[in-house]
């Protein structure tokens, strides 16, 4: 197998901003990467493009060095696994994983005991002679998943696997597919727009919103070191308070300062927007550095988490403290939010609109 | 035809497999199965089954409206029947002097109609010769027209949405050409001296055609006289028009399966190797099989009672049974039971042919 790598691919539909816009990527062999962004961001423009679906405005999509970007789709063997499944209703399910072979000229006994050999892997074996009109949601997934590894593909496309799923189901098929994955080390490019899948399932994260790649790294460096405001405010919760630079810290419109640390590299009188995440925000016992005075307006026990909707500087900021945190904060009551200096994150204020 | 009131047992079946299958899902021994079950509430009022409206009054409400639908049934089987009952009554009769006829029963018409006037002294098969062109001729009208329709359709449905109605709209208005201003169409563009034969003659096509040899072919099968191509009387010609009528049924009846089917079956389709050619013999043909057997099948029996078409194009020793009926009743020879025994018999070999294909499909489906 080899690597894939896209350039300076575009994707323009007529008039008005492009779908995708410049995106460079490279998908390491063998590992997992999801592409991960709100509704219309460009995601799924994106793996159609490297599907061969679409066909870029501009730049190139390579596969181990060589050209495919005019490539058609059926050279590619790339599998593909749709949102809706796509799974062929006239067709038995053994004929359907086994449709690839079929086209490849494979002998039908040949290819019947390689779809029975892919129907045992993803747990499915003896449902070969069902019809698909019989099978469940889950079952289904699982057959298009058969169905888009029978070439022994090069890379492997999802796009929204899950989407179709119930929610529990959903938890156990992304394990399930993050195994099999590893276990067949085959390179796979998931679209979707759950961060709690793409941290679940991938080896790289690609945040893409309004056609660009915001941010591409590890999921959890994408959950600890957002790039910007947009990843920040879309990968888990994010605390958001304007601010302006002053000496290395941030100060606050109601003129408190916030140190960072390592401390912001702006020019002062520059405008902020700091983040921080409710987990990270401690509850201290009174005034001191890098506390802000809040009052209590929501209490929200969830069992696992405790979560304080707390006022300050004219707006709600939330702090989640864990089930055995011994503060028990009442409403009303006045309490001092501390954010730790390593664990402020500042953006430049061109961001602020895009968080609003 | 009636549709039965209870669902067929095969589709019950399959309805059972597939809540099995779901449930199949839930039980997988996961982590939430014991959450699950904890939230599950117990003996719940009305999912016991139990039918919700079981009040005393409502039994003779039911039967009220049950009355009524029999009422109904009876009206519209009567209306409908009743033309049939009519003209199967007629064809037992007997013809008299002149356009007179009686009533009786005797079974001399059908016997005409199958195996001539003279048996058992000699066979005739005049009328099955002339059901056979009946049926050549819906055939191949319905299934030319169905041919060309699908690519028609399928190139329709990847228009955009307007250009879709622009030619929905432009189908639909050509069916208000009643089916003799088509055939006055193509009587003109077929003739021998004003219409095609013509136009072969004068841009030479005619004489290239006898450079290259292919002139005896076409007059081998009937097309072209010694001197030119001719186009009528021919079955070419009948069958053209007949699939040219029914053109746009053809392509109204297959467009809700075509922009039904999903385009991201195709677009599996081909990342996993197929063709755009190999994808429409694959997976877009078979899975419209069934719309394009039923939109055969409706023309088949639609072009089985095809008139003007087939008295302009098709020699007189290949015209249909229509034509016969429709001269014993108004026409020539004036032999109303005759043929109203010639109509029963068209009109049982067009349910015989539903019927078998209803068969056929019925088998298909459960075999696959």
């Amino acid at each position: 197998m080899a690597e894939l790598r896209i350039a300076g691919v575009t994707k323009s539909f007529g008039a008005g901003p492009p779908a995708v816009e410049r995106i460079d990527l490279r998908f390491a062999d063998g590992e997992l990467t999801a592409l991960l962004g709100p509704s219309g961001c460009g995601k799924t423009t994106l793996l159609r493009m490297i599907a061969g679906l679409e066909t870029p405005s501009a730049g190139r999509i390579e596969l181990g060095g060589a050209d495919i970007t005019a490539l058609p789709a059926h050279r590619r063997r790339f599998g593909m696994v749709f949102q809706n499944f796509a799974l062929f209703p006239h067709l038995s399910v053994a004929e359907n994983v086994a449709y690839a072979l079929s086209i490849a000229g494979v002998a039908k006994a040949r290819r019947l005991a390689r779809a029975e050999e892919l129907l045992e892997l993803v747990r499915l074996p003896g449902l070969g002679a069902r019809r698909v009109g019989e099978l469940s949601g889950g079952q289904r997934q699982r057959v298009a998943i058969a169905r888009a590894l029978a070439q022994e593909p090069d890379v492997f496309l999802l796009d929204e696997p899950m989407s179709a799923l119930d929610a529990q189901l959903r938890e156990e098929m992304q394990v399930e597919l993050r195994l099999l994955q590893q276990k067949l080390g085959i390179t796979t490019i998931v679209v979707t727009h759950d961060q709690r899948e793409a941290m679940t399932m991938a080896d790289q994260v690609v945040v893409m919103s309004k056609g660009r790649a915001e941010q591409v790294a590890p999921p959890q460096e994408v959950y600890r070191n957002p790039a910007n405001a947009f990843v920040a405010g879309f990968i888990g919760k994010a605390n958001m308070l304007p601010a302006t630079a002053m000496g290395g810290a941030a100060r606050l419109d109601c003129g408190t300062s916030l140190a960072l640390s390592p401390p912001a590299a702006f020019r002062d009188g520059a405008e902020l927007v700091l983040a921080c995440r409710p987990e990270w925000m401690r509850l201290a016992s009174g005034p001191g550095p890098n506390r802000l005075p809040a009052r209590v307006a929501f209490v929200r026990d969830i069992g696992q988490v405790r979560e304080i909707h707390a006022e300050a500087d004219g707006r709600t900021l939330v702090c989640e403290l864990p089930f055995s945190a011994p503060e028990r904060p009442r409403l009303g009551e006045t309490i001092h939010l501390e954010f730790p200096p390593d664990m402020l994150r500042a953006f430049p204020a061109r961001d602020r609109a895009e968080v609003a | 035809m009636s549709t039965p009131p209870h669902a067929p047992a095969p589709a019950q079946a399959r309805a059972q497999a597939r809540a099995a299958a779901q449930q199949a899902d839930r039980a997988d021994p996961g982590a939430g199965a014991a959450g699950a079950d904890l939230s599950a509430p117990r003996g719940r009022p009305g999912a016991t089954g139990a039918p919700v409206d079981a009040r005393p009054g409502a039994p003779s409400r039911g039967l009220r409206f049950v009355h009524a639908q029999y009422a109904l049934a009876l009206v519209v089987a009567g209306l409908c029947l009743s033309p049939f009952a009519l003209v199967f009554a007629i064809s037992l009769g007997e013809v008299e002097a002149g356009a007179a006829w009686n009533w009786g029963v005797s079974a001399a018409n059908y016997a005409r109609v199958f195996v001539g006037l003279d048996w058992p002294e000699s066979a005739s098969f005049v009328y099955m010769r002339k059901l056979g062109w009946s049926l050549a001729y819906a055939a191949l009208g319905a299934v030319i027209a169905v041919a060309f329709a699908f690519p028609f359709a399928w190139a329709m449905t990847r228009r955009s949405r307007r250009a879709q109605t622009v030619w929905l709209v432009f189908l639909l208005s050509s069916l208000s050409l009643s089916e003799v201003f088509v055939v006055m169409g193509w009587d003109v563009l077929l003739s021998n001296r004003s219409g095609l034969p013509m136009a072969f003659r004068e841009t030479g096509l005619t004489d290239w055609l006898k450079a290259v040899g292919w002139f005896d072919v076409l007059r081998e099968i009937g097309l072209a006289t010694p001197r030119n191509v001719r186009f009528k009387p021919s079955v070419f010609a009948t069958v053209l028009t007949l699939s040219y009528l029914v053109f746009p049924y053809a392509v109204i009846l297959l467009y809700p399966a075509l922009s039904r089917l999903d385009p991201a079956m195709m677009e599996a389709a081909r990342t996993m190797g197929a063709r755009p050619f190999t994808v429409i013999r694959t997976v877009a043909l078979p899975a419209c099989r069934l719309p394009i057997a039923g939109a055969a099948l409706l023309l088949f029996v639609y072009l089985l009672g095809a008139y003007v078409a087939v008295t302009v194009f098709a020699d007189p020793s290949r015209q249909t049974l229509t034509i016969t009926i429709y001269e014993s009743v108004r026409g020539a020879t004036l032999n109303a039971p005759f043929g109203a025994a010639q109509a029963m018999v068209l009109l049982v070999t067009a349910v015989a042919c539903l019927g078998a294909s209803l068969a056929l499909a019925k088998r298909a489906e459960r075999r696959s």
